[in-house]
Formats: structure tokens, C-alpha cells, sequence
């Protein structure tokens, strides 16, 4: 995984970042750019799960931190407007939404002939065969997840194995 | 996958094939994180070998890289097994292509058997029969046609007299064209003359053209 060294936005510096605005207007624009900052430094460090004790929701620089309620507040947000999803205790994040992951890992699958035939969700994370694609390294939950959303769209049928994780688990795509 | 569907689940298109090749491949998976684990073991050995041969403990530098040897065999081992299992899913991926070929041709024999009872040998043989006999029929109308409604048929000899006639009237013409003068002397003089007439062709071509596009 090559951690990018990661460029903060002024607002990481900014104290009254860490704290919830009272003002409606402020707050939103707050919100917003807490969704961009948690998208662009999880899609820079490739990073799939949000770490709540990562240095993203703490500057140690400026002695600022998230509360765990203000966590909980931006990661609603974030899972509002379909830039987050949860499972359970963990959020992920999508930088790219469900819709652009599922074209995203189908448009590899048909460009590389493996419609119709059947694939370990192992090998699409970390087979060679995906070495350079922007799915690379996603998180199995994850994966499984975009993968259901193909299902709807008839484009893929997901096989379940015996593990519960889905780290057994196989897709075909269509 | 929750139970949002608010319709029936639509039908598997996962066959029993599909089933026994995916647990090949979670083989093939296992088989390859192990190899990775090994070769990562690997590396780290090699690392503190080196260590060692630093630190002087050569004793200890062999013995580690004799474990290394040890693993490149179980690797080598593990890479036989992993072509075994690559083969086995590639056949059985290939068996599944073969069968919608057969599939495949099986419809289409189907479909052409049902054109070969529409039109049956026997029907071909009548409709060509048919036709034969009508071609001749017409035949015969032509020739009857043909035959004329009393007109005489003039007399070949009558017709062949009088193409003599026609020819010897074209060879009076003949005797009556001047002779073309063969004497050697004026061949000489010939080219330059001939150039001459050919550039008064020539300009007289020109000339022709000239009024033809004017037209």
C-alpha cells in the first residue's frame, strides 16, 4: 500500500473544525468539507475503513479532536449523502459511489473476458490480475457490497461460501 | 443481501460446474497466500542471515539459509499443485464452452430438420418435372410461332445468288482504286514527309478540337 504523503486542507489547522457550528449555513459547509476531507485522505491513502482514532479526526499539532458524538454526526452525513456506508460498528468510505464501483470492477471483468465464468472475490482484490486497477485492495466487505449492488442490475450474481466475512466468497459476472 | 427484494429472487444462473470451479480457485487462492507467506518468511531469513554473517555467527547464516533452500523446494512444490488445479479449472471451463457448442449445433439441425419435412425430395423431383415439361411445351409453341403464318420461306440458292451479286459489284469498286505507289526511291523521302503530314495532322487535330469545343 503506498501512503501518498497527504496534503491537509486549511481546515485541518483551523480549530473550530473540530467543533460542530451551532449556525445552520456554517454547519453544512462544515459537513461538506468534513465529507471531502475524509474522501480525498482515505482515496489518497487507499485506506477503505474509517479509523476514528486515525489522525484524520485528530491534530495533534493544534490539540484538536472530534468528539465521538461530532464522529458519529459527520459519519451520518457521510452515509447520508452516499459517500459512506456502514456495517455494523464500521463505515466505509466511497469515494466513488456504489453505481461507479460496480461499472468500475464489471467494465475489468468484460474487458478481460471473465464474463460468465466464475471468480474467487480474493483474486479480484488481490489477484495480479487487478495489480493496477483503482479496486485494488478494497476491502472484502466491501467489495461483496458493490457486488450486490451489480445483482440488483442483473450484471452479477454473488456466491456465497461457508465464512460469514464473504472471504470465501465467489462472483459471477454477466 | 437483507431481505429487500420485494419480488421473488430471480433464477441462479450459477450451474453445479460453477460451484466445484469456485472452490478450485479458493484452493488456487489458498495455495498462493501460502506461497506468499513463505517467500515473505523468506525474505526476512535472508535479511537476518546477512545479520548474521555481519555479526560474524556464520554457523548460524548456514543454518538459516539451508531453511531457505528447504522452503524454495516447498515452493516449487506448491507451484506443481497450483498448475494442477490451473488445468483442472481450465478444462472444466472448456468442457462448459464445448457443450454450448454441441448445444448449439444440436438447434441448428433441429431447425433444419423441420425445413427438410416442409419440402421433401419427392416434392423437389415433381415441381422439376413440372417444369421440364412446361419449357418443352413452350418450346413447341415457339416453333409453331416461328413456323410463320403462311409466309414462303425464300430459296437458300435464291439467297446465295444474289450475295454474289453484292460481292462482285464490291470488287469492280476494288479495280477502280488507283495503285499504290511501291517504287524503293521515294521510300527514303518517306519519314520526312510523313512528319510534315503528321504536324499538319496534328495542327488540323488542334484545328477539330478547337471547333468541337467551341460547339
Amino acid at each position: 500500500m503506498a501512503a501518498t504523503d497527504f496534503e491537509w486542507p486549511w481546515q485541518y489547522n483551523f480549530p473550530p473544525f473540530f467543533t460542530i457550528q451551532p449556525v445552520a449555513t456554517t454547519k453544512e459547509q462544515q459537513l461538506q468539507s468534513w465529507r471531502n476531507l475524509i474522501c480525498d485522505y482515505h482515496k489518497t491513502k487507499r485506506i477503505w475503513e474509517i479509523d476514528t482514532g486515525s489522525d484524520l479526526f485528530n491534530n495533534s499539532a493544534i490539540n484538536r479532536h472530534l468528539s465521538p458524538a461530532a464522529i458519529r454526526l459527520i459519519l451520518q452525513n457521510l452515509v447520508q449523502e452516499g459517500q459512506g456506508v456502514m456495517s455494523g460498528e464500521r463505515c466505509f468510505v466511497l469515494w466513488n459511489s456504489l453505481p461507479q464501483w460496480g461499472s468500475l470492477i464489471h467494465s475489468w471483468a468484460a474487458d478481460s473476458g471473465l464474463t460468465n465464468t466464475v471468480l474467487t472475490l480474493f483474486e479480484i482484490q488481490s489477484g495480479d490480475e487487478t495489480e493496477n486497477q483503482p479496486f485494488h485492495g478494497m476491502d472484502i466487505w466491501l467489495l461483496q457490497h458493490v457486488i450486490s449492488h451489480l445483482e440488483k442490475e442483473g450484471k452479477a450474481e454473488l456466491m456465497l461460501g461457508d465464512n460469514e466475512d464473504f472471504s470465501d466468497a465467489g462472483v459471477k459476472f454477466f | 443481501m437483507g431481505g429487500l427484494f420485494s419480488r421473488k429472487k430471480p433464477v441462479s444462473r450459477v450451474t453445479e460446474q460453477d460451484k466445484a470451479v469456485l472452490k478450485l480457485k479458493q484452493t488456487r487462492d489458498k495455495l498462493k497466500q501460502y506461497q506468499k507467506k513463505i517467500m515473505l518468511n523468506q525474505e526476512k531469513e535472508r535479511a537476518l542471515a546477512k545479520q548474521c554473517l555481519d555479526q560474524g555467527r556464520k554457523d548460524k547464516a548456514l543454518r538459516l539459509l539451508k531453511k531457505k533452500k528447504f522452503q524454495d523446494t516447498l515452493l516449487e512444490r506448491t507451484d506443481t499443485q497450483l498448475d494442477n488445479l490451473e488445468q483442472l479449472v481450465s478444462d472444466i471451463e472448456f468442457a462448459q464452452v464445448e457443450i454450448q457448442v454441441v448445444n448449439g449445433l444440436k438447434g441448428g439441425n433441429e431447425a433444419l430438420d423441420e425445413l427438410h419435412k416442409i419440402m421433401s425430395l419427392d416434392d423437389v423431383e415433381k415441381i422439376m418435372g413440372d417444369t421440364e415439361d412446361a419449357i418443352a411445351y413452350q418450346k413447341e409453341i415457339d416453333d409453331m410461332l416461328a413456323g410463320g403464318v403462311g409466309v414462303e420461306q425464300p430459296d437458300d440458292d435464291a439467297l446465295l445468288e444474289e450475295l454474289g451479286a453484292l460481292l462482285g459489284v464490291d470488287e469492280d469498286v476494288g479495280e477502280k482504286l488507283p495503285e499504290v505507289p511501291v517504287s524503293e526511291i521515294d521510300m527514303p523521302e518517306a519519314p520526312s514527309h510523313k512528319l510534315e503530314e503528321e504536324e499538319e495532322e496534328q495542327g488540323n487535330e488542334t484545328q477539330e478540337r478547337r471547333t468541337l469545343v467551341a460547339s
